[in-house]
C-alpha cells in the first residue's frame, strides 16, 4: 500500500521541540534527584575518603626520605641508618601506589552501585509512563537514555574521585610541602602551577573542534560503510563496486585532512605541555642551585624539589583530560533529568471501580473522539462500537485510518477527548490499572521476543519472579504493583506452559528445542520464525485471565501450513474471549461478529458480518 | 592461510604503503624515545654541579637548567613533527585495508552473501576494530625499536657508572615483563566478560522498550526490572573486577619504578658516603628507571598485539573472496587524500555480445534449515520475452533469481550466456547486461542521483527516461529538491513503493538487455505495478528499454502480461508455460490465480474508500 506521509510520521515531527522545552524548565529537581541516587552509604563514603587522603598523602612524604638520605650520605651517617631511610622510602611509596588502586576500587564500586540505581530507577519510570511518550521514541534512544547517558555520569564519578579529587589534593600537598621547605620557591610553584592551569585549559578548548570534526568524519566514513555493507548485494548487481571503493577513498580523504588539522593541534598541545614541564622543572632546579650557592638549601632539598616536580606532570595532565568528561557528564545529567521530569498524562482513578472478574467482557464506545495533545489533527471522531460479551469485531481500514488508535482506546493506552470507553459497563477512567491489565490483553502485530529462555518470553519474566511481594520496590507507581499480589508460581507452572504451548499448536517446536521452555531464543528472537513468534503471542494471550483480546493482525505474508497453524489458535483464542480484530487478510474476518470500517478517523460503515458481506463491502 | 606468516606479510606491507613517512616518521619517533638519555646527562650534570662534586659555579648550573629546556624544547619538536608525519601513513594503511577488503566483497568473484556475517554493525566492526589492530601493531613495532635503543644506551650509561646497580636493575625489570605477559591474558578475559555483560544490559533494555506495550498491557514491570536488578549486578560485578585488573598492571608498573629508586637508594649507600657515586649519579639513575618501564610495557603490547593481528587478519580474509588471501588484504591499491581517485567508468560500455539466450540448468541451492531452498531447477530466457517466476511464500522464487545471478552460492547447477558457460554469474550478469531490482532494496545516505547512478556514466536524458519507466517521475518532481534530494536514513525518508520504483530506475539507467525484478507488491499497489510494466513493455516494444524482463510477482498485471510463467512449489518447477495454459493445467496456478482474485479484490475496496 502506497501512503507516503502517514498521520503518525507527521505528528513525530511536530512533537518533539514540545517536548523539548518542556524537559528544560523542571531541571534543578530532576538534577537533584539524579545526584542523591548516585550518592553512596555512609560507611562506603567514609572508606572513599581514607583511602583517597592516603593516595594523596603517602607519595608526598617518599621524596622526603630521599632528602634525607641524600644529605645524610653527604654529611657520612650510618650505613644502617641510610638503609633504614632507603626502606621507609621504599615502604611509603610502595604504599601509595596500593592506595591509589585501593581508590580505584572503591570508587569503581559506587559508581557502579550508584549507576545502577539510577538506571533502574531511569528504567522503572520510562515503564511507568504512557504510550503517548512511548510512542516517540525508539528502543535506541531509550537505551541511550537508560544506560549511555547514565554510562557516561558512572565514568565521570570514577573518574572525577580519581583524577580530580587525588590530583588536585596531591597538587595542593606539593605546593604546601614546598612552601615549607622554601616560601620564595612555594611562592613560584604556585604562581607557576596557575598559569599553567589557565593556559593548559585556554589550549585545550582550542583542540576540541578540531577533534569533533575527526569523529564526526570518523562516523561518517563508518556510517557509509555500513549502509553500503548491508547493500552489498544491491551494488554487486548493479556493477557499481569499484564506484563505492572510490567513494570510501573520498571520505577516508576527509577523515585524513580532519585528522591532520587534529594531529597538529594535539601535538602543539602536548609539545608545549613538555616543555612548560621542562621550563617548570628548570626554574625550580635553578632556584634550588641558588638556594644551595647561598646556603640556604641543601642538596637533598634540590633533589626533593625535583621529584616534586616529576609527580606535578601526570596530575595536571590527569585534571585537563577530565574536562571533556565533565561536560559530557553534564549533558548526561541534564538529559536524565529530563527523562525523570516527564509525568504520566492519564489520570489514576481515586476511587477504582473492579472489573468482572472471570468471563468475557462487553466493550462499549460512545462518541469518542481522539487527538494527540499538543496537536490539531483529530485522529478520532464519533467513533460508537458496541460489542457483546464474547463477540468478535473485526476493525478494516488502511494504515493511518485511525483503526489501531480505537483498538488501543479499549487497552487505555490513551484516554478519549470526548465520549467514553467501557468495558465490561464500567468506564476505563474508572478502573485501576492493574485490574485492567488482567482482564484486557493485547497480541501485537511485532512479537518483541527478548534474548531470554521461553519460559521468561511466555511469561515476561515473571514466572522466576515468584519471590516478589507487591512491596517488594518503591520505585515503581504503586498502582503497578497490585498485578504482582497473585502467586506466579501457580501460575506460570511448567504444566501450565506446556499445555499452552500445545494450544497454539506449537507443541513439536517446544519438543525440538534442545532445553525445553529453558533454552534461551538468540537476540532479536533469533532462531525463531515470523510465525512461531506470533503464535509465541497468542501462548503469551492464553497464560492471562483475560476477558478481552485485542489482536493487531500480522500482516506480513507467511508460508501456508503456518498460516494454519495461526488460524486454528486465533480461533482457539477467540472462543470464550471478547475480541478486537485488526484484520490485515479478508479471510480474517470470516470468524468475526461485527465488522466496522475505519477511514479518517471514523467509522464508515459497522454492523454484523452478514449484513455487510449483503451490502457488498467483503466480496 | 598460514596464519603467522599473513600477519608479519600485512605488517611488512602496511609499513610500506608509504615507505617515506613510515621510515622518515619511523626515525622521528626512535628519537624521541632516545631523548631521555641525553636529558638524563644534563640532570647528572646539574646535580653534580648543584652538590659542588665539580667545582664550577652558579653559573654553570644556570646554563644547565637551560640545556635541560633545550633538550625538551628538541623532544617537543619531534614529537609534533613525527605525529604530523604520522597521519598520513596511519590513515593510508587503514584505508589500504578497509578498501581492498571492500574491493573484494563488492567485485571479487564468487557470492558475498556467504562472507558477509549476519549483521552489517558486526561486519563494520571488523573493518574498524580489526583494521584497527593491525595498523596499530605496525605503529608500535617503531615503538619498539626505541624502547629498545633508549634500553640498551640506559644501561651502557649506568653500567660505566655502577655496573652493580644496573645489573640488579635488571630484576624488578624482568619481573614486570613476566607479569605482563601474564595479566594480559587474564585482563582480556576479564574485559571480554565485562563487555558482554555490559552488551547484555543494553540488549534487555532496547528489548525491554521494544516490546513496551506488551509488558504494559501484561503488567509485568515489577518482573521485568528485577530482571533488569539482575542483569545490572553481574554487569557491576564484572566491571569492577575489569577495573581492578587494569589498574593492577598499571600499579604493579608505578611500584617498579618506585622499587628501583629504592633499590639504587639501598645499593648505592656506601659509595655515596665515599663519593664514589655521586648526587648526580643518583638523579640520573632515577630519571632513567622511570623511562626504563617502558621497555617491558611495549613489549608486552607487542607480544599481545601480533596474535591479535593474526586473528584480525584472518577475520577480514574471511570478508575476502576465497580465492584471495593476506596478500590481496595488504595489496598497495592506493589511496588519494589530495584529489578524487579515478572514475570508476568514464562511458558506457560497447555491447559486444547482446542477450539471444540466458539458460540455467539443475540450479539446486540448499538452504541449512530444513527442506527450504531451490532443487534442480531449469530456466530458459530468450531476447524479447516477459518471464514470471510465481509461488507461495517459501516457495524460493526469491532464491532462484538470488542464485541465477550469483548472488548466492550454488550446490549444483549452471548458467550460460547465449550459449556459452558463464564461469562466475556473479561478476558475469551485471550492467550493461543484466540489472537488478530487489526485493528489500536499499538506498545509501546520498542525493537521489548519486542512489541511481552509482557511478553509471548515463547522460541526464536517459536518468529521466529511466525515471520515467518505472513510475518514479512525479515522485521526483515534488521532492524538495529534485535530484539532489538526500534520501536514505540520513536524509528524506522514502516509502517503501517510493524506494522500490528508485530500484527499478537505478537498474532501468543501466540499459541491460535482461531486467530482473523482486517481488514489487510488498510496497506497490496493484495499479501502479501495472503501469509499472505497462511503460516497461511499451519501451522494450520501441526498442529502448530491456530486451527481456524476468520479474517475480504473483500480481495479475505480470501474470497476464507473461509470455512464460514459472511456478515454484517448495523449491522445485511445478509448471512453465504461458498464463491461459497453466490456468488449465496446474493446479497450483489455479489455487494461487484464485488467492490472487481474492487479494487483490480487497486491495480494490480500500483505494475505492480511498477516493471516496
Amino acid at each position: 500500500m502506497e501512503n507516503p506521509l502517514p498521520a503518525l510520521e507527521r505528528l513525530r515531527s511536530i512533537d518533539f521541540p514540545i517536548m523539548n522545552s518542556q524537559l528544560d524548565a523542571s531541571h534543578p529537581d530532576a538534577r537533584r534527584l539524579v545526584l542523591s541516587t548516585l550518592r553512596p552509604g555512609r560507611r562506603a563514603m567514609f572508606a572513599l575518603v581514607l583511602a583517597v587522603l592516603a593516595a594523596t598523602v603517602l607519595p608526598l612524604v617518599a621524596p622526603l626520605f630521599t632528602r634525607r638520605f641524600v644529605d645524610g650520605a653527604m654529611a657520612g651517617d650510618g650505613l644502617r641508618l641510610l638503609t633504614f631511610i632507603a626502606l621507609g622510602y621504599l615502604g611509603f611509596a610502595v604504599a601509595g601506589q596500593l592506595a591509589r588502586m585501593l581508590t580505584a576500587w572503591l570508587a569503581s564500586r559506587l559508581a557502579w552501585d550508584g549507576t545502577n540505581r539510577l538506571r533502574e530507577l531511569l528504567a522503572a519510570h520510562a515503564l511507568g509512563l504512557d504510550m503517548a511518550y512511548h510512542r516517540q521514541r525508539t528502543p535506541g534512544e531509550m537505551i541511550e537514555r537508560v544506560d549511555g547517558d547514565v554510562d557516561a555520569i558512572a565514568q565521570f564519578v570514577v573518574a572525577f574521585l580519581l583524577d580530580v579529587v587525588v590530583s588536585v589534593l596531591l597538587l595542593f600537598g606539593v605546593v604546601a610541602v614546598v612552601f615549607a621547605v622554601d616560601p620564595r620557591i612555594g611562592a613560584v610553584l604556585l604562581v607557576y602551577c596557575v598559569a599553567l592551569v589557565v593556559g593548559m585549559v585556554r589550549a585545550q578548548r582550542l583542540a576540541v573542534p578540531a577533534a569533533t570534526t575527526v569523529r564526526q568524519r570518523h562516523a561518517a566514513l563508518f556510517g557509509q560503510l555500513e549502509e553500503r555493507l548491508a547493500g552489498a548485494e544491491d551494488i554487486r548487481a548493479n556493477g557499481a563496486g569499484h564506484h563505492v571503493v572510490n567513494r570510501l577513498h573520498q571520505s577516508s580523504a576527509e577523515l585524513y585532512r580532519a585528522d591532520l588539522r587534529a594531529e597538529r593541534i594535539a601535538g602543539g598541545l602536548y609539545a608545549g605541555t613538555t616543555v612548560a614541564f621542562a621550563v617548570g622543572t628548570a626554574l625550580v632546579l635553578g632556584m634550588a642551585a641558588w638556594g644551595h650557592n647561598a646556603g640556604t638549601l641543601t642538596v637533598g632539598t634540590a633533589v626533593l624539589l625535583f621529584q616534586y616536580m616529576q609527580m606535578v606532570r601526570a596530575p595536571f595532565e590527569r585534571l585537563i583530560d577530565q574536562l571533556k568528561n565533565y561536560q559530557k557528564a553534564l549533558a548526561a545529567v541534564s538529559r536524565v533529568g529530563g527523562l525523570l521530569a516527564e509525568q504520566r498524562t492519564l489520570p489514576v482513578p481515586a476511587h477504582p471501580q473492579p472489573l468482572p472478574p472471570v468471563g468475557p467482557l462487553s466493550i462499549d464506545m460512545d462518541g469518542v473522539a481522539f487527538a494527540y495533545p499538543d496537536d490539531d489533527e483529530q485522529i478520532l471522531a464519533d467513533v460508537d462500537l458496541h460489542l457483546a460479551p464474547g463477540e468478535t469485531l473485526g476493525l478494516v481500514g488502511r494504515t493511518g485510518s485511525g483503526k489501531t488508535t480505537i483498538a488501543r482506546m479499549v487497552l487505555r493506552l490513551y484516554d478519549p477527548t470526548a465520549g467514553s470507553v467501557r468495558v465490561g459497563g464500567v468506564d476505563l477512567r474508572d478502573v485501576g490499572l492493574a485490574d485492567l491489565h488482567q482482564r484486557v490483553c493485547v497480541v501485537t502485530q511485532d512479537v518483541q521476543l527478548f534474548a531470554a529462555s521461553v519460559r521468561d518470553n511466555l511469561t515476561l519474566f515473571r514466572a522466576s519472579d515468584s519471590t516478589a511481594s507487591p512491596d517488594a520496590s518503591a520505585d515503581v507507581p504503586p498502582d503497578i504493583d497490585g498485578a504482582m499480589s497473585e502467586t506466579n508460581t501457580d501460575r506460570y507452572s511448567d504444566d501450565r506452559l506446556r499445555s499452552v504451548l500445545a494450544e497454539v499448536g506449537l507443541e513439536d517446536w517446544l519438543d525440538a528445542l534442545p532445553d525445553g521452555l529453558d533454552t534461551v531464543l538468540g537476540p532479536q528472537g533469533e532462531g525463531v520464525s515470523a510465525g512461531e513468534a506470533q503464535l509465541l503471542a497468542f501462548a503469551r494471550a492464553f497464560l492471562t485471565n483475560a476477558g478481552v483480546v485485542v489482536l493487531d493482525e500480522a500482516s506480513s505474508r507467511l508460508d501456508p501450513a503456518t498460516e494454519l497453524r495461526i488460524d486454528a489458535a486465533l480461533d482457539r483464542l477467540l472462543a470464550a474471549r471478547t475480541g478486537v480484530l485488526i484484520a490485515h487478510r479478508l479471510s480474517s474476518l470470516s470468524r468475526v461478529d461485527k465488522i466496522a470500517v475505519v477511514d479518517d478517523g471514523r467509522v464508515m460503515e459497522y454492523g454484523r458480518r452478514a449484513e455487510l458481506d449483503a451490502a457488498g463491502v467483503a466480496r | 592461510m598460514n596464519r603467522p606468516r599473513g600477519v608479519w606479510l600485512v605488517i611488512g606491507r602496511l609499513a610500506m604503503v608509504t615507505p617515506s613517512r613510515y621510515l622518515g616518521g619511523g626515525v622521528l619517533w626512535v628519537l624521541l624515545f632516545v631523548a631521555p638519555l641525553l636529558s638524563g646527562l644534563v640532570l647528572q650534570a646539574l646535580f653534580d654541579s648543584i652538590s659542588g662534586e665539580r667545582t664550577a659555579s652558579l653559573d654553570a648550573a644556570l646554563w644547565l637548567c637551560a640545556a635541560f629546556v633545550a633538550v625538551e624544547l628538541v623532544r617537543g619538536g619531534l614529537f609534533w613533527s613525527a605525529l604530523v608525519l604520522w597521519a598520513y601513513w596511519w590513515n593510508g594503511a587503514g584505508t589500504t585495508l578497509r578498501a581492498n577488503t571492500l574491493r573484494s566483497i563488492l567485485t571479487a568473484r564468487g557470492p558475498a552473501k556467504s562472507r558477509l556475517p549476519h549483521s552489517s554493525g558486526e561486519a563494520v566492526a571488523r573493518f574498524r576494530d580489526d583494521v584497527n589492530d593491525l595498523v596499530m601493531v605496525t605503529d608500535q613495532l617503531v615503538d619498539l625499536i626505541g624502547a629498545i635503543l633508549f634500553a640498551a644506551g640506559a644501561f651502557a650509561i649506568m653500567a660505566s657508572i655502577d655496573p652493580v646497580i644496573t645489573v640488579v636493575l635488571v630484576l624488578p625489570l624482568t619481573v614486570i615483563a613476566v607479569l605482563n605477559r601474564m595479566l594480559r591474558v587474564v585482563i582480556a578475559r576479564i574485559h571480554r566478560r565485562a563487555r558482554q555483560l555490559g552488551a547484555v544490559v543494553t540488549a534487555y533494555i532496547g528489548e525491554t522498550f521494544a516490546g513496551v506495550l506488551a509488558i504494559k498491557t501484561a503488567g509485568a514491570e515489577q518482573a521485568v526490572l528485577r530482571r533488569l536488578r539482575e542483569h545490572n549486578r553481574r554487569r557491576r560485578d564484572a566491571a569492577v573486577k575489569d577495573r581492578l585488573a587494569m589498574d593492577m598492571l598499571d600499579t604493579a608498573t608505578s611500584a617498579t619504578v618506585e622499587v628501583s629508586v629504592g633499590l639504587v637508594l639501598l645499593l648505592a649507600a656506601p659509595a655515596m658516603r665515599t663519593g664514589e657515586f655521586t648526587v648526580g649519579d643518583f638523579a640520573l639513575f632515577i630519571s632513567y628507571v622511570s623511562w626504563l618501564t617502558m621497555l617491558p610495557r611495549v613489549l608486552g603490547r607487542m607480544l599481545y598485539r601480533v596474535p591479535q593481528g593474526a586473528v584480525a587478519t584472518e577475520r577480514l580474509g574471511r570478508l575476502m573472496a576465497d580465492h584471495e588471501d593476506a596478500d590481496h588484504l595488504s595489496e598497495h591499491a592506493g589511496f588519494w587524500f589530495h584529489s578524487d581517485p579515478p572514475p570508476a567508468m568514464t562511458t558506457t560500455p560497447e555491447r559486444t555480445d547482446p542477450l539471444e539466450t540466458l539458460e540455467a540448468r539443475g540450479l539446486t541451492v540448499v538452504h541449512d534449515d530444513a527442506g527450504r531452498g531451490l532443487h534442480d531447477v531449469d530456466l530458459t530466457l530468450k531476447r524479447g520475452t516477459f518471464t514470471v517466476v510465481t509461488g507461495a511464500v517459501g516457495a524460493g522464487k526469491t532464491t532462484l533469481v538470488r542464485a541465477l545471478l550469483g548472488l548466492l552460492p550454488l550446490d549444483a547447477g549452471s548458467v550460460s550466456w547465449n550459449g556459452r558457460p558463464i564461469d562466475d554469474p556473479g561478476t558475469f550478469l551485471v550492467p550493461d547486461r543484466v540489472a537488478y531490482a530487489g526485493q528489500v532494496p536499499r538506498l545509501f545516505s546520498e542525493s537521489l542521483r548519486e542512489n541511481l547512478l552509482l557511478g553509471w556514466p548515463a547522460p541526464p536524458d536517459s536518468v529521466e527516461a529511466a525515471i520515467e519507466l518505472a513510475v518514479f517521475d512525479d515522485d521526483v518532481a515534488a521532492m524538495p529538491e529534485g535530484m539532489d534530494t538526500v534520501v536514505g536514513s540520513r536524509g528524506v525518508r522514502l516509502s517503501g513503493g517510493q524506494v522500490q520504483r528508485a530500484t527499478a530506475a537505478r537498474a532501468l539507467v543501466r540499459r541491460p538487455d535482461l531486467l530482473v525484478v523482486d517481488d514489487l507488491s510488498s510496497a506497490l499497489d496493484v495499479e501502479t505495478e501495472r503501469r509499472l510494466w505497462n511503460r516497461i513493455g511499451t519501451a522494450t516494444g520501441a526498442g529502448h528499454g530491456p530486451a527481456a524482463l524476468l520479474v517475480v510477482s504473483h500480481r495479475r498485471a505480470a501474470l497476464e502480461r507473461a509470455d512464460q510463467v514459472v511456478i515454484l512449489d517448495r523449491g522445485r518447477v511445478v509448471g512453465v508455460g504461458p498464463l491461459p495454459e497453466l490456468l488449465r493445467d496446474c493446479p497450483e496456478m489455479r489455487r494461487l490465480w484464485s488467492e490472487e482474485l481474492v487479494v487483490e479484490a480487497e486491495e480494490d475496496t480500500q483505494a475505492d474508500q480511498r477516493r471516496g
